[in-house]
């Protein structure tokens, strides 16, 4: 009997063109961002404020940080706790891909952890490796800190790390043989770009450039600039030429990475990447052709070239473009479901158990094998095991099954509008709360096929679907295309 | 919903049909499928039917043919990160390697499976029974026609493997696309999240992490896969596939979980990404699903720009051994099944001749190609064509590796080098019977 009653306000959406741009630039919509967005005056005001890290609180980031003690600790001090026996190290690493995780979920500074999360794909050095581990939570603060920055200045911090030095064999390189694996890898991943044409001698003098920068491995693990190790002599790497007649060569570098970051196909690359990651697989020429010569008109500084890719066309033309990566689709999972993540106190806690399930939905997150980082495109992330995986996870956080410790989920009742709602409505609201958006035939068909309930059910807290099946109903929207995308 | 994408799924159905024929797409008359038998076919019908029954109405949007099996399978297994076939296979024969790497050459007195002028890396020594069995082929002083030093790029040019066109399909999905047999699990990336260049094109495909992957959790409550139907049948894009295709591949995949776990034949596989992998891959083969190719990665630490090491120390014993411990298992695994099956190995480039400075190799040229199971014709293969030692100095490469991978693909799986590689014109390499 459908009453006057049943009629109940259902949650409120926001337009298309904001939506995109949370969806885009944060962990995934939740009805609480919807709010933040109308209080700060529009999705442009909310966008600018978000570009600006220090107006906006970093309690999360600050309060996470102490959630594990090796995300705080300096590298010696990771060392230390391995070798008394404390902890591993690659524990220690795990915990940072933990803290990288949780931070995208609940972190109020979304677009500084979109970009960190950005860049450490792009400088992508796996912690896998017993090597870096120690260096590893340092490399991504470092990261997080410049993530809104001018690219030349994240360049030079993420090249002269010892993360990334250890990583691409820079730690180990000398003058009487330079290893090439960085000076490589700068050109051809970081900057540049194969297509700016640079050679073979290019790389040589890359990698004569770079030595110097130390790491003693597996002995005191000093990091210093050894000028006994660096090479001395004319280099040229593309335009860039310098005598480099110094022992101390720190010089020579920060002016190379300077021309790197500002050279025009650098540009390019980096727009291109952005392109790619914010707007869809294939962005226009003409799109990555405006966005490098705001990069460059601007000094390489990050923020601007957001705001005009976030202003152009293409992006605004671009809703439902983009596949969720596996860790991506996580986060906004927990996100879309109110799921709280909070102080771990076990191995079953959430924040931990959430790096088991980014690893069975398709892989950690910094542990991608190869240095070009993990790929960002349809094509990878719609294999059948990570649809399966996806359809799996999206159940199993549904139903609050797993993780069990440590995480607040919301109950079953909680998502009802009212105290009795029919069933078509209730998909609307809950459409409206997961996805964003307004429900659909489909989505109505689906819910009903997945709970057996028909359009004109009367739904209230004693409802069997409520009692025993609420997951069913939540599972169906994480489940669809539109959640599988952003 | 498009009715554009249904027509087209209802088209895919049908064309499976005619792949159960003898005479499809091998006017030679293709012994591999010439020979399947009436049960096989038998069988793909009835798994028809009860997907039929299962999925109801939806059948007709979502379904492809059923699958059959497989005359032969081939597995390509990738070396990520440009392993050295230098020290894999080693050339002792010629004095250049010793001058060229005197703290990382493999001593000559400890190699395995010596000849004149080869021997076998002493951490390949579980392979040897397959080697003295005439099973195992080493193809020398192969690669990419040209030096190409980034592993992305070069990675990408080995397995799209047509210059000529700009279309991104790879090698191994214009070896599925020959005939007209659509199951997505005619090829799988096993041990993979994300599919690889190789896999990528018009023919879909099934990239899974593994086994215990392979399920829809919920699913015996018919109303999950129906609404999971539901959701998919229209899906527009790459997604909208990927999406019908696990729902297919999850259905098809079924007889694999009944395959036991435990390895057959005593075989012990390594507690490693590669272990695990190929004792998948076994599993995969034995429950007859139709898979053609299996496409398996080694991110077996191959990039060693530091650290080669000695007999003792250092990386390569460790990945050469993996490597070998892995293998080996998989065919003791597979028994007598193993001589359906052929192994080819491939790395995206090999390193240079001389060492460097902190006991590595940076990026060469030529490398080793290892084939080994059905077909093979054991020993040394290839074109030696001589080492320098200055510092730039690479293998180079004698035999284009798509040469061997022709004669693999034409010999066992019936599908022409014209088809696989096309604008290429194969040399005989002589590593198959």
């Amino acid at each position: 009997m459908v009453t006057a009653t049943t009629i109940v306000p259902i949650a409120s959406v926001l337009d298309a063109r904001s939506l995109l741009v949370i969806n885009r630039f944060t962990g995934g919509w939740t009805p609480a961002l919807g709010a933040e967005v109308k209080r700060a005056g529009g999705i442009d005001r909310w966008f600018a404020r978000q570009l600006t890290p220090s107006l906006i609180s970093d309690t999360f980031y600050n309060g996470s940080a102490g959630w594990w003690r090796s995300n705080t600790a300096t590298p010696a001090e990771l060392r230390s706790r391995a070798e008394r026996g404390i902890e591993p190290l690659w524990v220690a690493v795990a915990n940072y891909e933990r803290w990288s995780l949780v931070r995208r979920m609940h972190s109020a500074r979304q677009v500084q952890e979109t970009m960190a999360a950005f860049w450490e794909h792009h400088f992508h050095v796996p912690g896998g490796a017993d090597a870096v581990g120690s260096f590893r939570p340092s490399y991504g603060r470092t990261i997080r800190r410049l993530a809104l920055g001018r690219f030349d200045t994240l360049l030079q911090a993420v090249t002269t790390h010892p993360a990334m030095g250890i990583h691409l064999s820079n730690a180990v390189s000398t003058k009487k043989s330079p290893n090439e694996n960085l000076g490589r890898e700068l050109l051809e991943l970081h900057t540049v770009g194969r297509a700016s044409g640079y050679t073979e001698d290019d790389v040589k003098s890359s990698a004569r450039i770079l030595t110097g920068y130390r790491v003693d491995l597996w002995n005191t693990w000093k990091v210093w600039y050894d000028t006994d190790a660096h090479w001395t002599g004319p280099v040229q790497v593309l335009g860039f030429k310098h005598a480099n007649t110094s022992p101390d060569g720190r010089a020579v570098v920060a002016a190379y990475l300077k021309y790197l970051a500002h050279h025009p196909a650098t540009a390019r690359r980096i727009a291109r990447k952005l392109a790619v990651h914010f707007v869809s697989d294939h962005p226009s020429n003409a799109l990555v052709e405006h966005l490098a010569r705001v990069y460059l008109a601007n000094g390489t500084a990050i923020a601007p070239v957001l705001k005009a890719l976030v202003a152009s066309s293409e992006f605004r033309g671009s809703g439902g473009r983009k596949v969720r990566t596996p860790e991506e689709d996580l986060i906004a999972t927990y996100r879309a479901l109110g799921a709280r993540v909070l102080a771990p106190r076990s191995d079953g806690s959430a924040a931990n158990a959430v790096l088991w399930q980014c690893d069975q939905l398709g892989g950690r997150p910094f542990a991608w094998p190869r240095p070009d980082g993990r790929p960002d495109t349809a094509e990878a992330w719609s294999s059948v095991s990570r649809m399966l995986n996806s359809f799996n996870v999206h159940r199993t956080l549904a139903a609050g099954w797993y993780p069990g410790k440590d995480v607040r989920y919301r109950t079953p009742a909680s998502w009802l509008p009212g105290r009795s709602v029919r069933f078509d409505r209730l998909v609307n609201h809950l459409s409206r709360k997961i996805l964003g958006r307004p429900s659909t035939a489909l989505l109505l068909q689906a819910a009903r096929q997945a709970t057996g309930c028909r359009d004109g059910t009367i739904i209230t807290a004693s409802h069997p679907l409520v009692q025993w099946q609420m997951h069913k109903l939540l599972t169906v929207f994480l489940d669809s295309p539109t959640h599988f995308r952003r | 919903m498009s009715d554009v994408t249904t027509a087209s799924q209802h088209s895919d159905s049908a064309e499976g049909i005619p792949a159960f024929g003898a005479s499809s797409g091998c006017p030679d008359g293709c012994p591999e499928y010439g020979g399947i038998s009436r049960r096989g076919v038998l069988r793909g019908m009835v798994a028809a039917g009860a997907v039929t029954t299962m999925f109801g109405r939806t059948f007709t949007q979502t379904s492809f043919a059923a699958t059959r099996p497989s005359a032969h399978t081939l597995v390509v297994l990738s070396l990520r990160g440009a392993a050295d076939g230098l020290s894999l296979v080693v050339p002792h024969g010629d004095p250049a390697y010793y001058q060229a790497r005197p703290r990382i050459a493999v001593p000559s007195a400890a190699l395995l499976a010596k000849d004149g002028f080869f021997g076998l890396h002493p951490a390949l020594a579980p392979l040897l029974p397959l080697w003295k069995a005439g099973k195992m082929a080493a193809v020398h002083a192969t690669g990419l026609p040209v030096p190409n030093r980034s592993h992305f790029a070069a990675m990408e040019a080995v397995e799209d493997a047509d210059p000529g066109s700009s279309a991104r399909v790879g090698w191994i999905n214009r070896v599925i696309g020959a005939d007209s047999y659509t199951n997505p699990l005619q090829a799988i990336g096993m041990g993979m999240s994300s599919p690889i260049t190789a896999l990528y094109g018009p023919q879909r495909t099934v990239t899974t992490s593994g086994i215990d992957a392979m399920v829809i959790n919920g699913s015996d409550d018919a109303g999950r896969t129906r609404s999971l139907n539901t959701l998919w049948s229209g899906a527009t894009g790459i997604l909208g596939k990927g999406g019908r295709a696990a729902l297919t591949a999850v259905r098809d995949f079924r007889p694999v979980h009944s395959v036991r776990e435990t390895p057959a034949n005593g075989a012990v596989y390594p507690d490693s990404h590669l272990g695990q992998a190929l004792a998948h891959s076994a599993r995969t083969i034995r429950a007859d699903i139709g898979a053609d190719v299996i496409a398996v990665d080694h991110d077996g630490d191959w990039d060693m720009h530091q650290g080669v090491g000695t007999l003792d120390s250092g990386k390569m014993r460790l990945s050469a051994k993996d490597l070998a411990e892995a293998l080996t298992a998989f065919f003791v695994d597979l028994g007598t099944l193993g001589d359906k099956v052929t192994v080819v190995t491939l790395s995206e480039f090999g390193r240079r001749v001389r060492e460097n400075a902190n006991q590595g190799l940076d990026h060469g040229h030529g490398n080793v190609m290892f084939v080994l199971g059905g077909g093979v014709k054991g020993g040394y293969r290839g074109r030696w064509p001589g080492l320098g030692t200055g510092a730039d100095d690479d293998l180079a490469v004698t035999t284009d590796y798509r040469s061997v991978l022709a004669e693999v693909v034409t010999r066992r799986l019936g599908v022409s080098a014209a088809t696989a590689f096309p604008r290429f014109a194969p040399q005989a390499v002589g590593v198959m019977l």
